[in-house]
């Protein structure tokens, strides 16, 4: 008989907007053990987590801290239960001081103000926990990344928490960092904290962690102790779902010359990337979220300042120094934020869709109204997107938004389209349609760059894909040998596979 | 047309019409008008109407460049002192050889245009919030002009200016025409050029507008620039009314031009409206100045009164919508 648990879900599900992120799933933290969350981008990770925290309330289930069930849980019962949150976007305030941050919404009082020196030494023994050595005054904007999560890690400890939730932790540590977090741990673990870590790196998580749950769209695919588990089990039980009818058939376009090749791309966290387009492929890029993909096709944009060794774009020498000028060059980038970088909510669909060929038009020209209106009529018709044009793009579904954001381009015939994860957030149907586009493209001789962070469709729609880690191009896997379970390996690496690019 | 087109962009009804802003500001610059004249004998009278909208061709003209500049996501604080500026320099450039005075209003129109275009360059490529950026243009250019111009009322007297503050032809004040000119490129530069639509694109969302390819510093110096332009020629149009420019003439302007910019429907926010709306909201301003004028009241309560129409016609011809 185990102990009762620190804090469970029983059978939660929740969904958003009629899709099922977590069904029926069940996990449970025991004191004194590290429990292991795995799963890819979208697997539901963080959504269990709010719901552990009592952020998001589940559709169906419970959850239950020492035994006792919690149906409407708030983040002030969680709170009040010991249960801290480690988020993986930084939450910081970063004009407040480091001791500020670390005390902020259970700052000691004096007299009704804020006790400072009550908060100073109990600030510097959470800094201690974690090695921060800085001054308690300094403002966490003038920390570097790694020293702000920690100073996040030391707020959770502030709180002496007995369950303590990490949402990928290491990510921006260095490995000294991941050191001193890592004997932290096992310190409050032998304490009898309950932990629950969430992490890409698969070492890590073998080292550290006793338990694992592993969640595959929205559903546990395993809950089991750590021992005698290898990596690449774990890799197999993450992915591996059967999508393919989803994705047009693949077949290989004659015309594979390069249209862009660069070498020794460096831009923001970007580190000497060589590559090559080639005319008539889908290139995906993959990688975990946040691994410079999309630095990657701003630089390429010129949406970013960039610095390359050599480049050389539609036969042109040089990166395109500006978005006019690569589009100028023939490229288009369609963003993966397509609300607030893709289209312009507030104006017409119509509108929106003629905005690149208006970007592109003579000044002071007059403009032809009724072509531009058989154009959009034509561009709506091509991609089905319905209705009255005349509408704001604001009142279309995501999928409709992302059409336009796409159909927004074909007119200025663009040979390379870079494209940043354009099914995000897209219903199935949608998905569909473009995927089928985008093969069209290839086959038109087109040249398509893929960001995505799902998986399956870079392994389905691509004819090579080049996975990122930590700004770099790690790998670029051919046709023949992609699979998502090598492009999850390279992405972590647990395996890298090297082949030339 | 084809069918197709039909569903795509349907007719626009006329019913849809009266609930667009401008011909709502348009309704109640008449329903006052019509009011006035019931309650003040005289108010209704042709010279009286024809004088409200010569005076209304001074605010309506200094709102043509901030309609342009807060479509775009700006706001252009520097007006007052550009009109100023105008008012002042003109005479000071007045040249013997130059007559007509054509030439001194080249320069002041040049000079002001080069001032917008310094806004411009600020707010594009200094990333200085444009309020900040007018705001301080707008104070250097107040020392500027007590530095060159003094304290004392500055007169000039040129055909040119003559022609612009008293000329009605075929019973037009030649202010009036000036401003209809001025209104009918505007409304063409806004509504059917590309560089309109990149004006919207701009204002709307200014990453979007990046990322579609919009040349979006090039059209932020370009809206300054006529704001530049169209506070100088309102400079040069008071100056031929009164006869005189003094430090402080533009300064009214200020949240003239504004207020007739919000009152015609355009949003503050930046990326919807239309210069349509701000004739009506300049005609409704000067109609309210004048009504209030006639209140025997101090100036303090005159202004006190200004102010708190403005804020009433505003919670009356509908507040900004809620968006984002």
């Amino acid at each position: 008989m185990t102990p009762a648990p620190t804090l469970a879900a029983r059978g939660v599900s929740k969904s958003f907007f009629g899709n099922a992120v977590l069904r029926e799933v069940s996990i449970a933290l025991q004191p004194g053990r590290i429990h292991a969350l795995l799963g890819e981008n979208g697997a539901g990770k963080s959504t269990l987590i709010n719901i552990l925290s009592g952020a998001l309330l589940p559709d169906a289930g419970a959850v239950e801290i020492d035994g006792r069930v919690f149906r409407g849980l708030n983040p002030r019962d969680a709170h009040r239960a010991g249960i801290a949150v480690v988020q993986q976007e930084l939450g910081l305030t970063t004009q407040l001081s480091i001791a500020e941050n670390i005390g902020i919404g259970a700052l000691p009082r004096r007299y009704g103000l804020i006790d400072y020196r009550g908060l100073a030494r109990r600030a510097r023994a959470a800094m201690d926990l974690v090695g921060l050595n800085e001054d308690l005054a300094t403002p966490v904007g003038d920390l570097p990344l790694g020293r702000r999560q920690m100073v996040e890690i030391a707020r959770a400890l502030f709180r002496e928490p007995r369950v303590l939730i990490l949402d990928e932790p290491t990510s921006s540590l260095s490995a000294h960092e991941v050191e001193t977090l890592t004997a932290l741990l096992d310190r409050l673990r032998a304490k009898g904290t309950a932990i629950l870590y969430i992490s890409h790196r698969l070492n890590e998580v073998m080292r550290l962690c006793q338990h694992v749950t592993v969640l595959k769209d929205g559903v546990v695919t395993a809950d089991r102790p750590i021992e005698g588990v290898e990596a690449a089990d774990l890799v197999r039980l993450m992915v591996g779902r059967d999508t393919g009818h989803l994705f047009p058939a693949w077949t290989p376009s004659a015309d594979r010359d390069p249209i862009i090749q660069v070498s020794g791309l460096s831009s923001g966290v970007l580190r000497d990337i060589d590559m090559s387009i080639r005319r008539g492929e889908v290139l995906g890029i993959g990688g975990l979220v946040g691994q410079g993909q999309e630095d990657l096709l701003l630089s390429l944009y010129g949406a970013l300042p960039a610095s390359a060794r050599t480049a050389e774009f539609n036969r042109q020498r040089n990166l395109p120094a500006s978005v006019r000028r690569a589009n100028a060059l023939g490229l288009a980038y369609v963003p993966a934020d397509r609300k607030r970088e893709g289209l312009h909510l507030i104006h017409a669909i119509g509108w929106n869709l003629m905005l690149p060929s208006l970007a592109r038009a003579f000044s002071l020209s007059l403009r032809d109204r009724s072509k531009e209106r058989v154009l959009a009529t034509a561009l709506a018709d091509r991609f089905a997107i319905k209705g009255d044009l005349t509408r704001q793009v604001r009142a279309l579904s995501g999928g409709n938004q992302q059409k336009v954001a796409l159909a927004k381009w074909t007119p200025a015939e663009p040979q390379v389209w870079l494209l940043n994860d354009p099914t995000r957030g897209v219903d199935v149907e949608t998905k569909r349609e473009i995927y089928a586009l985008l093969r069209r493209l290839a086959s038109e001789g087109k040249a398509i760059v893929l960001s995505s962070s799902d998986t399956p469709e870079l392994v389905h729609l691509c004819d090579r894909v080049a996975v990122m880690r930590e700004g770099r191009i790690v790998a670029t896997i051919e046709r023949e040998a992609l699979s998502e379970g090598a492009i999850v390996a390279a992405a972590m690496g647990a395996d890298p596979l090297r082949t030339a690019a | 047309m084809n069918p197709g087109e039909a569903v795509r962009f349907p007719k626009v009804r006329p019913r849809a019409l009266f609930a667009s802003r401008p011909v709502l500001t348009f309704l109640i610059v008449v329903a006052v008008w019509i009011g006035a004249s019931f309650v003040k004998p005289g108010f209704g009278a042709f010279g009286h109407l024809r004088y409200l909208v010569e005076l209304g061709a001074v605010v309506g003209l200094a709102a043509i460049g901030q309609t342009f500049v807060v479509i775009a996501g700006g706001i252009d604080l520097s007006v007052g002192a550009i009109i100023t500026v105008s008012a002042v320099g003109a005479p000071l450039v007045a040249l013997a050889f130059d007559e007509s005075g054509a030439f001194a209003a080249l320069i002041t129109l040049a000079a002001a245009t080069v001032i917008g275009v310094l806004n411009g360059l600020g707010v594009a490529f200094l990333r200085a919030h444009p309020m900040i950026m007018t705001l301080a243009m707008a104070t250097f250019l107040q020392g500027l002009l007590i530095l060159l111009a003094g304290g004392s009322a500055i007169s000039a007297q040129s055909p040119l200016l003559e022609w612009l503050g008293s000329a009605r032809p075929g019973g037009v004040p030649a202010g009036v025409l000036v401003w209809a000119i001025a209104s009918v490129l505007s409304l063409l530069a806004l509504h059917a050029t590309p560089f309109g639509a990149r004006v919207f694109a701009l204002g709307a969302n200014s990453l979007a507008a990046t990322l579609s390819g919009v040349n979006v510093p090039a059209t932020t110096v370009a809206v300054y620039a006529i704001s530049g332009l169209t506070a100088g020629m309102t400079g040069l149009l008071l100056l031929g009314m009164n006869g005189q420019g003094y430090v402080g003439i533009g300064d009214p302007y200020l949240l003239s031009s504004i207020a007739a910019v919000v009152l015609g429907g355009t949003s503050i926010l930046g990326g919807s409206g239309t210069y349509a709306g701000s004739i009506p909201g300049a005609v409704l301003l000067v109609t309210i100045t004048g009504l209030i004028t006639v209140v025997n009241a101090s100036p303090g309560w005159r202004s006190i009164l200004f102010g708190s129409l403005i804020l009433a016609l505003l919670l009356i011809s509908g507040r900004e919508a809620r968006r984002r």
